[in-house]
């Protein structure tokens, strides 16, 4: 009979020990979210305050980093977004931290994967920031220079190499995360390959009477722009 | 001291000379062709009318490759008596030599400006290396009013067609009159006299790692002298007439460098521009007299065409910068014909007072802000060209002189919107 007491006993037991063990793991959990949950709160309070004090908003308008904003459908002030984004990451960071307290394998190898993945994230996100005000600034200074030129088909030509750029740059962003990097790399090789292809072909052999139109137009302009002007602008 | 006045070889040839009046300086690059004549009509100029005095040519190149050194050292008047001059009672001295420091004009004078210090000059003037309308007596109008009528800064006056120097017209001249509050007709006329004590004072601006050492020295030496309260005046020097430019030069670039030099300096001088009210003529030296200028070849079309090219494609960027209102105006001067095509002074004066605010406010990249000015500007020359087509050469100033009293009138409109 006390056989049969100890075989009910024992699994209960141990899982009485199990929660000895695990109760205090958890509670440190718990302190390390709730300090970190008030960190992160005071942390964005604090970025806001400074933000504030450096007249942030202002020189978001000015630099066009609101603009972008709106583009991406955001419409708060760009302090709040800003302290947002200081919060939540700093909350992530907490909450893999108290996760790593549990002291439990499954969670400390998500936890270690989480913080190896966190560069990479990073790197991704300033890639994906650069990127998107590089092809901006490209764009729209080949935008200016075909219009000064009097080309007139300057706009399609600067959403063409914005669209290139932009192209690119989410490339590199997917290849930076690690998102299936050899379909990316061959989808990514195919399509400027395509690209090229379609413009070769459209050029070389379907438009030969419209390239050289183009360009005796072209020479011809230029020709007429050497001899048609000799006004000295300074 | 990274200088050339302080170089070692510069150095000996500074301490030999020891002292002069006069300080004449030409900035050269790849100048072999035209400079020679150009020595020649200082050494001459100083040699008629200011033989009294010690005088030094400088010429300070920018590393040419085809000999414009040599040219320099090499070139001189040999018989006076031929062109009906005395010999010099004083010293006549020459320094050719390559400057340091950043590549451009600004460097260039930077060298002058030091070497007059140096040699503790009274008396400096500086023209170009490719001008072939020089005579000496463009010397003794740049430097006489400086010795003898204690002013510190002459400008040049020149004729010019009516059709040239349109960036001048439009912006550069209205701008800075109704800036600064001086008739100054040729600000950045690149041929100056000044006194001794200003170049000093340039030395003392920290100003050359920026653009003024590249290409903004004109608006720069302009601007200083007439915000810092120096006497100016100007002297009519005749026609200008200098070698062809490099074709491969763009009116964007060019645009790009004389615009984003004059609203930089407005930054910088944005407490004395604001109390002022109205202009005043300068002083003027020198006997006007018409000159035979060479009929100019323009093509209003093609000018046209790129004024609307601008229209269809610059839209986002106009209205960031013009506003809705303006913006309307200047579609609606896309639509009108070629031969009825007319920018209204109004119109033209607001678009460079919203350039300017839009440049102080750095709404973009200076480049890409000013070069988007490019079709707005081709679009008011040809205007210009259109109205002023049958016009003589006063009535087609009269035109300019138009233009610059709705600067003036509309300087509020700066003012207020300046932030």
């Amino acid at each position: 009979m006390s056989d049969f007491l100890n075989l009910i006993l024992e699994p209960l037991q141990d899982v009485f020990h199990k929660f000895k063990d695990f109760a205090p793991n958890f509670l440190a959990m718990l302190v390390i979210l709730l300090i970190g949950a008030l960190f992160a709160w005071l942390l964005q309070v604090l970025v806001l305050k400074l933000l504030d004090t450096l007249q942030f908003d202002s020189w978001s308008d000015r630099k066009g980093f609101t603009r972008l904003m709106r583009k991406g459908d955001m419409w708060g002030k760009p302090t709040l977004l800003v302290s947002a984004v200081v919060f939540w990451c700093t909350l992530i960071v907490v909450l893999m931290t108290a996760l790593s307290a549990l002291k439990i394998n499954a969670i400390d190898q998500l936890v270690t994967q989480f913080f190896v993945y966190l560069p990479r994230a990073f790197s991704s996100v300033l890639i994906l920031a650069v990127g998107y005000v590089f092809s901006g600034f490209i764009s729209r200074a080949v935008l200016i220079a075909a219009v000064n030129s009097g080309y007139h088909y300057a706009k399609l030509l600067a959403e063409a190499i914005r669209i290139l750029l932009t192209t690119l740059i989410l490339a590199m962003v997917m290849e930076q995360l690690q998102i299936a990097p050899g379909i990316v790399l061959a989808a990514f090789s195919i399509i400027c390959g395509g690209i090229v292809l379609a413009l070769s072909i459209s050029f070389g052999v379907g438009g030969i009477d419209a390239a050289r139109r183009m360009i005796e137009r072209q020479t011809a302009a230029e020709e007429k722009e050497k001899t048609g002007e000799d006004i000295e602008h300074i | 001291m990274n200088s050339p006045a302080f170089r070692k070889d510069v150095q000996e040839q500074l301490e030999a000379i020891g002292q002069v009046d006069i300080v004449v300086g030409i900035p050269s690059y790849n100048s072999a062709r035209t400079i020679g004549h150009v020595v020649r009509a200082v050494q001459a100029g100083l040699t008629k009318y200011f033989p009294g005095y010690t005088a030094v040519l400088i010429n300070s190149d920018g590393g040419s490759s085809d000999g414009t050194v040599d040219v320099v050292q090499n070139t001189t008047i040999e018989d006076f008596s031929a062109i009906l001059l005395q010999h010099r009672t004083e010293p006549f001295y020459k320094m050719a030599f390559p400057y340091s420091g950043i590549p451009g004009k600004g460097s260039a004078f930077r060298a002058v400006f030091e070497i007059a210090a140096a040699l503790n000059a009274k008396a400096c003037a500086v023209v170009d290396s490719d001008l072939r309308s020089i005579t000496p007596e463009w010397l003794e109008l740049l430097i006489t009013p400086i010795l003898k009528n204690d002013f510190d800064y002459i400008t040049p006056l020149y004729h010019r067609h009516k059709f040239d120097g349109t960036i001048t017209n439009s912006i550069v001249y209205p701008l800075t009159r109704a800036l600064y509050g001086k008739r100054v007709r040729q600000p950045i006329g690149g041929d100056f006299g000044f006194s001794g004590e200003l170049a000093k004072f340039y030395l003392t601006k920290d100003v050359w790692q920026t653009d003024v050492a590249r290409f903004g020295i004109d608006i720069w030496m302009t601007t200083t002298a007439i915000a810092n309260g120096f006497k100016i005046a100007q002297s009519f020097l005749g026609a200008k007439i200098h070698d062809a430019k490099d074709p491969g030069a763009d009116l964007s670039d060019m645009l790009y460098q004389v615009v984003s030099s004059t609203f930089g300096l407005m930054d910088g001088y944005a407490e004395q521009w604001m109390q002022v009210q109205a202009s005043e003529p300068v002083p003027s030296f020198g006997f006007e007299y018409s000159v035979g200028l060479e009929p100019v070849k323009v093509n209003t079309a093609r000018m046209i065409n790129i004024f609307r090219e601008g229209i269809d494609n610059l839209h986002d960027i106009w209205l960031s910068i013009l506003g809705a209102g303006d913006l309307r105006e200047v579609e609606r001067l896309g639509a009108l014909d070629d031969r009825a095509f007319r920018f209204p002074i109004a119109l033209w004066t607001r678009v460079i007072y919203d350039y300017a605010i839009a440049f102080h406010q750095r709404k973009m990249p200076a480049e890409h802000l000013i070069k988007s000015l490019t079709p707005l500007y081709l679009g008011k020359t040809a205007s210009f060209i259109l109205e002023a087509e049958h016009m003589e050469a006063h009535e087609a100033e009269a035109e300019i002189e138009k233009l610059c009293l709705e600067f003036e009138s509309s300087k509020s409109y700066l003012i207020t919107n300046w932030k």
